[in-house]
């Protein structure tokens, strides 16, 4: 469903991503792994078509992602954090951003997505004054919405308590059960230990480890055990 | 996406304060010559001396009088703010991700420009026509130095008035949109956008730089006052072009903006 193909991208002379390839398949949870500045939201930008690869190609479905591309209405997206019109209700906002792209309101998944968010009365609130875990939980609701074949979410669990959490991480794994395509970063490896059936681990831009859950997990204990070690070794070997 | 644009700026307090000041202008101004109804406005000539004489007279003076500055900063206050809110406030990668293509982008903003500008010039008519008509009442438009307006004349003048008035707006509405996706952020763009209305009316007014005056949008703001002097407008056709002509270029570098701007750099 996801295909990243040889992605490189340079902010100026900064290399933010190298020669990145890799691929998630319908039904699986992808964790993107990495240390701050490994390429994690530069990588999810260039998938979700918000930064033009500098080389190497993005599909998704089979499809060609571009800035606005149509494949788009197939992916649910959280990107660089929650961001909505800050004077109109947390309704208004899921309404204005479903009807930017032409379609007729209510979308399919929106009772779901409310009932994760629960946000209750606060919907018709001013998103000015709701808190960090709220913008959050109301930006989920707008990714979960579509009921997307292809969901994309950067750092999804920011903000959420651990209630929250476990109710994102249940629905994901539905999500995924039901063929959608589920790639997350996180920094919350126990969590993603919880949830993904894959990996992909980056530092520095460039792909250190990619497989399923198990085979990364080898003979460690924990995924934390095992992803240091992957990042220690890469840092080594850059040395 | 033309509503998505509207909604998000017309709904906001700053563009209902913006167009309420408007609006207050022509009121206050007819409020201060109520007691001059149906006589000329002291020693003043043109369209200021004949505003207490009927509801469009007032109207019509309204709008010069508002015309030059008050009118296009709101204008370019407006536009500023649907080119670059949404990359201000961060929406702009989710509408993206909609999806929304560039073009629809671009094409939303420039209508929704349009729609505000449209706003911003019917506030100061329907508040200059409101005020006037209790005020003043309806009677033929006043020349002074020269006999009424009869109904066709009048007609005829107010709405090449308004529709010239209209296109010098929207060139200052393309002027501010191209600054609002050009800079980085919308208070800045503002700020350019009225720092350009201000040296462009101080450059206008030094003969020396004639030549340069006459390539600015804001050097043929007023002319449309000479369709009710006595010895009538000129300029109007080279006016129009010259406002035409910006228009078309803030587009085509709109465009241009927008093509070349990765959105996440």
């Amino acid at each position: 469903m996801i295909q990243a193909e040889e992605l490189s991208k340079r902010y100026g002379r900064r290399p933010a991503v190298r020669g990145l390839s890799f691929a998630v398949a319908a039904g699986q949870i992808c964790a993107l792994l990495g240390p701050n500045g490994a390429g994690k939201t530069s990588t999810m930008r260039m998938l979700t078509g918000l930064s033009r690869p500098d080389a190497g190609a993005v599909r998704i479905a089979e499809r060609p992602v571009s800035l606005g591309a149509p494949v788009l209405r197939r992916v649910g997206v959280l990107i660089d954090g929650p961001a909505f019109v800050p004077h109109l209700s947390g309704a208004a906002n899921l309404r204005l951003l479903w009807r930017a792209a032409g379609r007729e309101w209510p979308p399919p998944g929106l009772d779901d997505a409310l009932d994760l968010a629960g946000l209750g009365a606060a919907l018709g609130r001013r998103v000015r004054g709701y808190s960090m875990g709220m913008k959050q939980r109301l930006m989920l609701a707008q990714a979960l919405m579509r009921q997307p074949d292809v969901l994309v979410l950067d750092e999804p669990a920011t903000g959420l308590d651990p209630a929250e959490v476990r109710a994102l991480r249940r629905h994901l794994a539905a999500r995924a059960a039901a063929g959608a395509t589920v790639l997350i970063s996180s920094h919350q490896l126990a969590e993603v230990q919880l949830l993904a059936s894959h990996l992909v681990v980056l530092n520095r831009g460039s792909l250190v480890a990619a497989g399923t859950l198990d085979d990364l997990l080898g003979g460690a204990g924990s995924l934390e055990d095992a992803y240091l070690a992957l990042i220690e070794g890469s840092d080594r070997a850059a040395r | 996406m033309l509503r998505v644009e509207l909604t998000t700026q017309l709904l906001r307090l700053r563009t209902l304060i913006a167009l309420l000041a408007l609006a207050a202008v022509p009121v206050l101004s007819g409020l201060s010559f109520a007691s001059s109804a149906g006589h000329r406005n002291g020693t003043q000539g043109g369209l200021y001396g004949a505003s207490p004489y009927s509801a469009l007279n007032h109207d019509m003076a309204s709008l010069e009088f508002i015309g030059p500055l008050l009118l296009p900063i709101v204008v370019a206050l407006l536009a500023t703010a649907i080119a670059s809110a949404d990359r201000d406030w961060g929406v702009l990668r989710y509408l993206y991700v909609a999806p929304v293509t560039r073009a629809r982008l671009l094409a939303a903003k420039l209508a929704a420009a349009a729609v505000v500008t449209v706003a911003a010039l019917g506030c100061v008519l329907a508040a200059g026509l409101g005020i006037g008509t209790i005020i003043f009442g309806w009677h033929p438009f006043h020349v002074i130095g020269a006999p009424d307006l009869g109904i066709g004349a009048t007609i005829g003048k107010v709405l090449a008035a308004t529709g010239y008035t209209l296109l010098c707006l929207l060139a200052m509405a393309a002027i501010a949109l191209t600054l609002g996706l050009l800079l980085p952020r919308g208070a800045e763009a503002l700020a350019v956008a009225v720092a350009f209305v201000v040296v462009a009316s101080i450059l206008n007014g030094q003969a020396v730089l004639h030549a340069v005056a006459v390539t600015l949008p804001v050097h043929y703001w007023q002319n449309w006052v000479g369709l009710f002097d006595p010895a009538g407008a000129s300029g109007l056709g080279l006016g129009a072009a010259v406002q035409a002509g910006w228009i078309a270029g803030c587009v085509a570098a709109c465009w241009v903006i927008l093509r070349r701007r990765d959105p996440a750099a």
